[in-house]
């Protein structure tokens, strides 16, 4: 499998020391990205078990709640090798965490690795079809869909949502997002992450059209408020 | 007696063990910080006095007065104070706050030149003083030979200790505490009578001169006390004297010595016993034990000493390195853990952040879990501690040693060290491509050899030679320390320091490798991409070609992980192979505190494509820019390097950025946790930790005054970031700050 590259101190993507794999492909062309070298296919080759052995070295940092994050481009549409790898992460009592857009088929294996994960992190990127498509390129049905598995199967998630000056910054555009998702108590978190320009460079490498690139970085303050405001519309479902 | 009323009696009663003393009686403690208190009025003010002092040596260029007139020992000056009706543990260096004195008696030409760097002229009357009288430079350069002063030149053997006291040796001042001079004394004629019913060897001549030598200044030590109105030939009666009677210890060491490094030793778990039976008989209050403690780091973090310019290179920021060494595990499994090393963490938030006292977290798997998050989270506020692991360490070094100067371990009174500062081993590479020149002055330095060819290096052929020229430089260095060591005992002898050691001392010589990282990607680079050399004008190789890529040291990657191993083992083997100098033990380290600039400034190009000049990485670290893993991917590569082979310690410095540990103070503290756990259980020996953005240090870089109190740790102690010169604040901010976004 084409791994775009590791990162063994992901402290952010879930509980505890995690370290990060971030696979190749993505259904999705977000148009604030800040990953956009995962989009195709490059990097470098893993067998399941290279993979796993690299993993496993980093057991004495992961403690009781930390372990492995999959994160991309878009994770499960490697959800095979995800299942395979986790034969072995099983073995260590190695945990998985998925981070996703949910963007992708509910076929058997993506469930098989949804279900072997100790949580998913699901990026809730828009809150209707139109601003989705607009923003991403596809609709939202997928992720919905996805979703609503997470809350049929009652497996702990945490929501994530990238806030772009001057597309979804507002508190209304909050109160749309709130409307949009039925939260459901297996969301254990609705984190929003502020948009920043430290991909950009990526852009201009790989020679593709940034749209945002005249976009500023979201302020900290703002997404505090924002944040703030947030978890006050969702207190009485997630503590 | 009533100095030990209500202390459980043990072995310690019949000989000196403070071991023994700590062991039966302290009280262990597994809270959390909550009990803590804050600076009292007092305190505040004495703090505030420390803050104008410090302002003022930094703006007056980092020395704020020298006394030029008088030179520095034991019984020199009259008594001074920060504020006199304020101080409770009393005494200075000199009379006055930061005012230095010179001390010549290391050399007298350092000690002229080092007034002259801050625009003071040493007086005349100190000139006709030393005029005929043997300092240990004068001694040991008349003894060196052409081989050594050649390697010194060059930059493959520099910063060793012939033109400035050797430091790292730890008096146990703990004892003066406990049993009064008056007894530590007779102990030592004790011990010097029985020696006189031995034949005269040389050895047994050596110690008697070294006996009467310690007993004459324990005695000065009492008299310094006498000045302050303090009677320390009986044992302390209570903790303000306990703390006062061990500073007493400590501040005569550093009036005697400026060796670079003079650390307190293992100090609180002892104090805490003394602190405990004051609260229990009800006449000590938490506020007054921590008024105590922060009284008495207030006197650590006015140590000063005269250093000269070449000095300050080597050490940047003017360290002194009072290393504290806390918490570690008792052989009987409890943690040496009190209520008074979290007083001693405390200090931090009472007086502000700060590189001195040198704190180090003797880290444990089994400390308890407040303790590990208190200090996890004094890292974050105020990156001023390091780490080191305790569950390596007690193999060799048993419970009760501590750290001197950044890594060294030693069993506290019962070993010194003769240190060694560090040998350029990405030089001795270049050397032995050169067939013995020196890359940079093209003089022959070591034997001469077969010159590589311009064509791609074979590594085997590589390794070859480079083994043939480590085992001459290894050689070589043994016995250049010798005559350093030898001159350092003759003529700069440690008299109170190791007065306050057992009489039969057992000695380490500390080695330590510079370039580690720079040497380790070179032979990866030969090995598995092809590397040309390059000859210039005067038939030297003096650039490289590279073509391919080639694994890096910082990436858990065992094929050049490997080859660091390797390094240190075979260059230990070496060091082994030649005798030392009474015996020695010889102990090695991977640590270039800041000379890493300058060591890289002394080395030609190298095969990992490191340009001439350019910095090395320091102590262990990986070369900043080639660790393409992640921060825990680092770790674990310099995990690999083992303890067995560098006792004297593995030194990694690690910034992170407080955004990537977690995004709130609790999550930062239990995630740091978990990176000091994961290290230090795959026997990882040192970290220094750093919780900061590096704009911090740009902003900080140029507008001084804007952090005062900016604390970074850079290689095993801590320095205000603004006492470092511009180039290695530039390096400081180059290294790898690990993030993620």
């Amino acid at each position: 499998m084409i791994i775009h590259s590791v990162e063994s101190l992901a402290a952010l993507d879930g509980d505890g020391i995690r370290y990060a794999v971030y696979l190749t492909g993505c259904p999705l062309r977000c148009v604030y990205c800040h990953n956009p070298d995962t989009w195709i296919r490059a990097g470098k080759d893993f067998s399941a078990e290279e993979l796993f052995k690299k993993i496993k070295r980093y057991k004495p940092y992961f403690g009781e709640n930390g372990g492995v994050t999959f994160s991309g481009g878009e994770p499960l549409l490697s959800a095979d090798f995800i299942n395979e790898i986790n034969e072995h992460l099983v073995k260590e009592n190695i945990n998985y965490v998925l981070d996703t857009s949910g963007c992708v088929d509910l076929t058997d294996s993506v469930k098989k690795a949804i279900d072997n994960s100790s949580s998913v992190i699901l990026d809730i990127k828009f809150y209707n079809d139109e601003t989705y498509l607009k923003y991403t390129g596809k609709d939202m049905s997928k992720t919905m869909r996805f979703y609503n598995y997470l809350v049929e199967t009652n497996k702990s998630c945490w929501l994530r949502t990238v806030i772009v000056p001057g597309i979804n910054d507002t508190k209304e555009d909050i109160d749309k997002y709130c409307e949009a998702i039925k939260l459901s108590s297996n969301v254990k978190k609705w984190e929003l992450l502020a948009f920043h320009d430290m991909g950009f460079f990526k852009y201009e490498k790989l020679n593709i059209t940034n749209p945002l690139k005249n976009t500023s970085p979201l302020d900290e303050e703002k997404l505090k408020i924002l944040q703030d405001y947030l978890n006050k519309s969702i207190n009485n479902i997630i503590e | 007696m009533e100095a030990w009323r209500s202390f459980v009696k043990g072995e310690w009663n019949n000989s000196i063990n403070v071991r023994d003393f700590i062991n039966l009686n302290y009280t262990p403690y597994d809270g959390d910080a909550s009990f803590l208190q804050g600076p009292t009025e007092r305190t505040k003010r004495v703090s505030n006095r420390l803050q104008e002092l410090l302002r003022e040596e930094y703006e007056k260029g980092g020395v704020l007065d020298v006394d030029t007139e008088t030179v520095q020992t034991i019984l020199a000056f009259d008594p001074g104070y920060v504020i006199k009706e304020d101080d409770i543990i009393v005494g200075l260096q000199t009379d006055a706050p930061l005012k230095r004195a010179i001390s010549p008696f290391g050399g007298i030409r350092m000690a002229e030149q080092a007034c002259k760097a801050y625009g003071y002229q040493m007086s005349d009357k100190v000139k006709d003083e030393f005029k005929y009288r043997t300092t240990h430079n004068d001694a040991v350069f008349s003894a060196y030979t052409d081989d050594m002063k050649k390697a010194r030149h060059c930059g493959i053997l520099t910063g060793l200790p012939d033109a400035y006291g050797r430091g790292r040796i730890i008096g146990d001042y703990r004892r003066i505490a406990l049993y009064g001079m008056d007894y530590l004394i007779e102990q030592k004629k004790q011990d010097k009578n029985k020696l006189g019913l031995n034949d005269m060897s040389e050895e047994n001549i050596h110690m008697l001169e070294d006996l009467a030598r310690q007993i004459s200044f324990m005695n000065q030590l009492k008299l310094l006390a006498e000045k302050y109105g303090c009677d320390i030939s009986k044992p302390a009666q209570n903790a303000k004297e306990a703390i006062q009677w061990l500073y007493f210890g400590y501040l005569g060491a550093v009036k005697e010595q400026n060796g670079a490094a003079n650390s307190i030793g293992r100090i609180t778990t002892f104090l805490d016993v003394y602190i405990q039976r004051d609260l229990n008989e009800g006449t000590l209050t938490e506020s007054e034990a921590q008024e105590l403690i922060d009284d008495l780091v207030v006197k650590l973090r006015l140590v000063r000493h005269l250093r000269t310019q070449e000095y300050n290179e080597l050490f940047a920021g003017d360290p002194t390195w009072v290393t504290t060494s806390e918490g570690g595990i008792s052989l009987d499994g409890r943690a040496l853990l009190t209520k008074t090393s979290f007083r001693m963490l405390q200090t931090l938030y009472n007086l502000g952040p700060s590189a001195e006292p040198n704190i180090t977290i003797l880290w444990s798997e089994k400390l308890p879990e407040p303790f590990k998050r208190f200090c996890a989270q004094v890292s974050i506020d105020t990156d001023s501690i390091q780490y080191e692991n305790d569950d390596v360490m007690r193999e060799v070094y048993g419970d009760d040693y501590a750290i001197a100067c950044c890594v060294s371990a030693m069993k506290v009174g019962k070993q010194m060290q003769y240190f060694g500062a560090r040998c350029n081993l990405a030089k001795v590479l270049l050397m032995a491509l050169n067939g013995g020149k020196d890359e940079i002055h093209g003089v022959q330095v070591a034997p001469e050899g077969k010159v590589f060819e311009e064509k791609v290096l074979n590594y085997d052929d590589v390794v070859e030679a480079f083994k043939t020229y480590a085992s001459w430089m290894a050689k070589l260095y043994v016995n250049t320390m010798n005559v350093i060591h030898y001159m350092h005992d003759r003529y700069a002898y440690e008299r109170l320091m190791m007065s306050l050691h057992d009489t039969n001392v057992e000695r380490l010589m500390a080695f330590g490798i510079s370039g580690f990282s720079v040497l380790v990607d070179s032979l990866s680079a030969i090995k598995y991409s092809k590397v040309t050399p390059i000859k210039d004008e005067r038939g030297i190789i003096s650039d490289f070609k590279r073509e391919g890529d080639f694994p890096k040291y910082g990436n858990d990657d065992d094929r050049v992980d490997e080859i660091a191993k390797w390094v240190s083992e075979f260059f230990y083997n070496e060091l082994c192979k030649t005798k030392t100098y009474r015996g020695a033990k010889h102990t090695l380290s991977l640590l270039t505190i800041t000379s890493n600039v300058m060591y890289g400034k002394k080395t030609g190009a190298t095969p990992d494509g490191r340009k001439a000049g350019e910095p090395f990485a320091p102590g262990a670290n990986p070369m900043h820019g080639r660790d393409s893993e992640g921060a825990l991917a680092s770790l674990n590569s310099v995990a690999k390097i083992c303890y067995d082979c560098c006792q004297d310690g593995i030194s990694n410095t690690f910034s992170i950025t407080p955004n990537t540990l977690g995004k709130e103070k609790k999550d930062q503290i239990g995630k740091l946790v978990g990176i000091l756990n994961g290290y230090f259980a795959q026997d990882a020996h040192h970290l220094n930790v750093n919780v900061l953005n590096r704009d911090k240090l740009i902003e900080a870089m140029n507008d001084p005054l804007k952090y005062p109190n900016l604390t970074i740790r850079v290689s095993g102690y801590a320095v205000n970031f603004n006492k470092l010169s511009l180039e290695q604040k530039k390096e400081v901010i180059s290294r790898t700050f690990h993030s993620k976004f």
